[in-house]
C-alpha cells in the first residue's frame, strides 16, 4: 500500500485544464520530486493534496484511505504538512510563535481552559515548546527564535517555513519549491536539510522542485508534468535521459 | 538595553520578562490603587470610564487587532451588554451574577451573529457589522417590553445586599471597574500565549496556511467574535451602571467608530495600546474642553468641533503612526536604549515578500 496514491485526477481552471487524470503513488519513506516547465500544474497537484482545490474527478488516497473530500483543516491531522511556493509565513509574528503555531494540532486544551492558563495548558505549553526547540536545533534557527518574519532575509523565512511544517511531526512535508530565491549555496544546505527530514525524521519528502542539480543529488524518484498531463516517472537519471521530457523542456529537434 | 538570558522554557511563557518589568508594573498597580486618595470625584468617575473603554477595547482588539476581522458594529454589544445587565437587575438576579450572565449573554448573541456573518472579510465585513448595530438599535427602539423604547430604563443600583455594600459610590465603582479591567486583561493575556491566541494571529496573518496547519477557520474566528462580543458585553454592563439610565440614543454609529478609533488610535495588535486608546477617548473631551478656553471664540463655539477633531486624529494616526500610541512609545523607549547609536531605519519595514497567490 502506498503512502500516498493519486488516481486519474483531474482539474481545470475555466478553459485551462491544470490537471488532466494524473496518476502517481509515492511510498513511504521516499524524496519524490514532481518536475515540469512553469504551468505545468504542478503547484496545482500541491494545493489539490491538501485539499485547498476540489478534485474534479478521480481520488485521492492517503495510506490506503481515500482523502478526496476530507476538509482541508483535518489533512494536517493526518499527517500531511506543507510550504508554499513565496511563503506563506505570519509575518508579524516571531519565529517561535509560527513554530508554536505549527504545533497546533497537537493541542488537547480547549479555549476555557487556555482561558485560566489551567496546569494542563501550561503543562501542553512547555512540551510544545520544547518540541519546536528540537526542530529548531534540526534547521539551526536558534539565531532567529524571537525575531520577527517581516524583517528575515528571504532564504531564512524558507527555513522557517519548512520548520513550520515540521512541528506538525508529519509522515509526509509537500515542500512547494524549497529553492526558488536561494543562492547556490544555500541550495546546497537544502539538500542537506532534506535528506535530514527524510532520514533522521523520517518523513516522506515530496517536492516540487526547478534545480535539476537539487533533484537528481536528493530524489529517489522523479515525475516529470507538462500541461497537466504525466510525461513520465522514474529514476532522477531515466528522467533526464527520456525523449518526452527533453521535448517539454527543449521543444523539438528541427 | 537589556539582554535577558534565558535558562528555562518557563520564562518564554512568564507575564514578565525580567525584574525590572514586575517593578515597574507593580508601581502602576500601586499608583491605581491609591489614586482615590489623591484624585478629585469628577475624574475618578472619568477614570471609572476609561477602564470601562478599556474592558470594551479589549474585546475590539481580539477582534480587530490579534485575528484581523473589522467590526463597525461593537456599540450594539456595549447595547446588549448594558440592556441585559438592566433587565436581569429589574428581574431581581443579584449583582454579582448579572455580570457575568449579561457578558455570556452577549457571547452568545455574538457567536449566533459570527457564524453568517464570518463568511465575509475585510469591508463586507464591516459593513455587515454596521447594519447589525443598526438592527439592534432598531429592536432597542420597537421592544418596550424589555428595553422601555424611546423611553429607555432605569439601571437599578449595583449593590451587594449580603454585605450591604453599594458599589455605584465613586470609590467603590472604581475599584469594581479597576478589578475586573485587570480579570478581564488576565484572560485576554492567557488567551493570546496559549493555542487559542495563536490560532487568532495565525488567521490573522494567513488565512491560507493557517488552514494547513489545522486551524478551523470558521470555528476559530466564530469563537474570536463571540469572546470578543463578550468582553464588549461585560463593558456595556458597566457602563450601564456609569450611565444610570438607558435609552436608545446611548449606543449609536458613533459609539462604534469610537471604539474603533480608541484600538487604532492605542495601537492595533497590542494589549498595551487599549489602556492608551481608552485614556485618549476618556480624556480627549476634557482636553477640548480646556483648548476651546484658550481658542478664538469664532472656532471654540463651532457646532461639530469635537467629531471633527476625532476625525483629524484618526487620519493623522493612519498616515504617521499606523502602529499607535503604543508604536510611538516603542520607538521613544528604543531611542534612548540605544543612544547615540539610533538610527532612523531601526523601524523601518521592508515591503512584504510577494505572496502564493490568493485561492479564493
Amino acid at each position: 500500500m502506498s503512502l500516498l496514491a493519486m488516481n486519474d485526477v483531474s482539474l481545470s481552471f475555466g478553459g485551462v485544464k491544470a490537471v488532466q487524470d494524473v496518476s502517481f503513488s509515492v511510498e513511504k519513506g521516499e524524496v519524490f520530486s514532481i518536475i515540469g516547465p512553469n504551468g505545468a500544474g504542478k503547484s496545482t497537484l500541491f494545493n489539490l493534496i491538501s485539499r485547498l482545490y476540489d478534485c474534479e474527478s478521480g481520488q485521492i488516497f492517503w495510506q490506503g484511505e481515500e482523502i478526496t473530500s476530507v476538509p482541508s483543516h483535518r489533512i494536517a491531522e493526518l499527517g500531511i504538512a506543507r510550504t508554499f511556493q513565496n511563503t506563506e509565513l505570519f509575518e508579524h509574528e516571531t519565529v517561535l510563535r509560527n513554530l508554536l503555531i505549527g504545533k497546533h494540532i497537537h493541542r488537547r486544551s480547549n479555549a476555557v481552559a487556555d482561558m485560566f492558563f489551567l496546569p494542563s495548558v501550561r503543562r501542553q505549553e512547555l512540551v510544545f515548546r520544547k518540541e519546536v526547540e528540537d526542530v529548531i536545533d534540526l534547521l539551526n534557527l536558534q539565531h532567529y527564535r524571537d525575531q520577527v518574519i517581516a524583517n528575515l532575509p528571504y532564504g531564512v523565512r524558507k527555513m522557517v517555513e519548512v520548520a513550520r511544517a515540521l512541528c506538525i511531526q508529519p509522515k509526509a512535508v509537500l515542500l512547494d519549491e524549497p529553492s526558488s530565491g536561494l543562492n547556490p549555496e544555500e541550495t546546497e544546505d537544502v539538500s542537506f536539510w532534506i535528506e535530514d527530514i527524510n532520514e533522521e525524521l523520517g518523513a516522506t519528502v515530496i517536492m516540487v522542485e526547478h534545480d535539476m542539480k537539487l533533484v537528481s543529488q536528493v530524489s529517489d524518484r522523479v515525475l516529470a508534468l507538462a500541461d497537466g498531463q504525466v510525461l513520465a516517472t522514474g529514476t532522477p537519471p531515466e528522467i533526464q535521459q527520456h525523449p518526452e521530457v527533453l521535448r517539454a523542456y527543449l521543444g523539438d529537434a528541427e | 538595553m537589556r539582554f535577558v538570558q534565558k535558562t528555562s522554557y518557563d520564562q518564554d511563557i512568564r507575564f514578565f520578562e525580567h525584574r525590572g518589568q514586575v517593578f515597574w508594573y507593580g508601581l502602576l498597580a500601586l499608583a491605581v490603587l491609591i489614586a482615590p486618595l489623591f484624585i478629585e470625584r469628577f475624574y475618578l468617575g472619568e477614570l471609572s470610564l476609561v477602564f470601562i473603554y478599556a474592558i470594551a477595547g479589549i474585546g475590539l482588539m481580539l477582534l480587530v487587532g490579534y485575528t484581523g476581522l473589522v467590526s463597525l458594529g461593537h456599540a450594539a454589544f456595549l447595547a446588549i451588554g448594558a440592556y441585559s445587565q438592566a433587565w436581569l437587575m429589574n428581574q431581581g438576579v443579584p449583582f454579582p451574577l448579572t455580570l457575568p450572565l449579561s457578558g455570556f449573554i452577549t457571547a452568545a448573541v455574538g457567536a449566533l451573529v459570527g457564524i453568517p456573518a464570518l463568511r465575509m472579510t475585510g469591508i463586507y465585513l464591516a459593513v455587515a457589522t454596521l447594519a447589525f448595530a443598526i438592527i439592534v438599535e432598531q429592536v432597542i427602539i420597537h421592544w418596550p417590553a424589555v428595553t422601555g423604547g424611546f423611553t429607555g430604563m432605569v439601571v437599578p443600583r449595583a449593590r451587594i445586599e449580603l454585605i450591604n455594600l453599594d458599589l455605584q459610590q465613586p470609590i467603590a465603582f472604581y475599584y469594581l471597574c479597576l478589578a475586573i479591567l485587570v480579570g478581564c486583561l488576565l484572560i485576554a493575556m492567557n488567551l493570546l500565549r496559549s493555542p487559542t491566541g495563536r490560532a487568532f494571529r495565525a488567521i490573522r496573518d494567513s488565512e491560507i496556511s493557517a488552514q494547513s496547519l489545522g486551524i478551523h477557520l470558521s470555528s476559530t474566528k466564530t469563537l474570536a467574535f463571540a469572546l470578543s462580543a463578550g468582553f464588549t458585553g461585560v463593558a456595556g454592563s458597566l457602563f450601564a451602571h456609569k450611565l444610570g439610565y438607558l435609552a436608545p440614543d446611548s449606543f449609536t454609529i458613533q459609539t462604534s467608530i469610537l471604539l474603533l478609533l480608541m484600538v487604532v488610535v492605542g495601537g492595533v495588535g497590542s494589549l498595551h495600546g487599549i489602556i492608551y486608546g481608552a485614556l485618549f477617548i476618556g480624556f480627549l473631551p476634557q482636553m477640548l474642553a480646556v483648548a476651546r478656553d484658550l481658542l478664538p471664540v469664532g472656532i471654540a463655539q463651532m457646532p461639530g468641533l469635537e467629531p471633527a477633531l476625532f476625525g483629524l486624529i484618526l487620519i493623522l494616526v493612519l498616515i504617521y503612526e499606523p502602529l499607535g500610541i503604543y508604536g510611538r512609545w516603542l520607538k521613544i523607549r528604543s531611542y534612548f536604549e540605544q543612544f547615540p547609536l539610533y538610527r532612523r531605519a531601526t523601524h523601518k519595514r521592508q515591503k512584504s515578500y510577494l505572496r502564493t497567490e490568493r485561492l479564493r
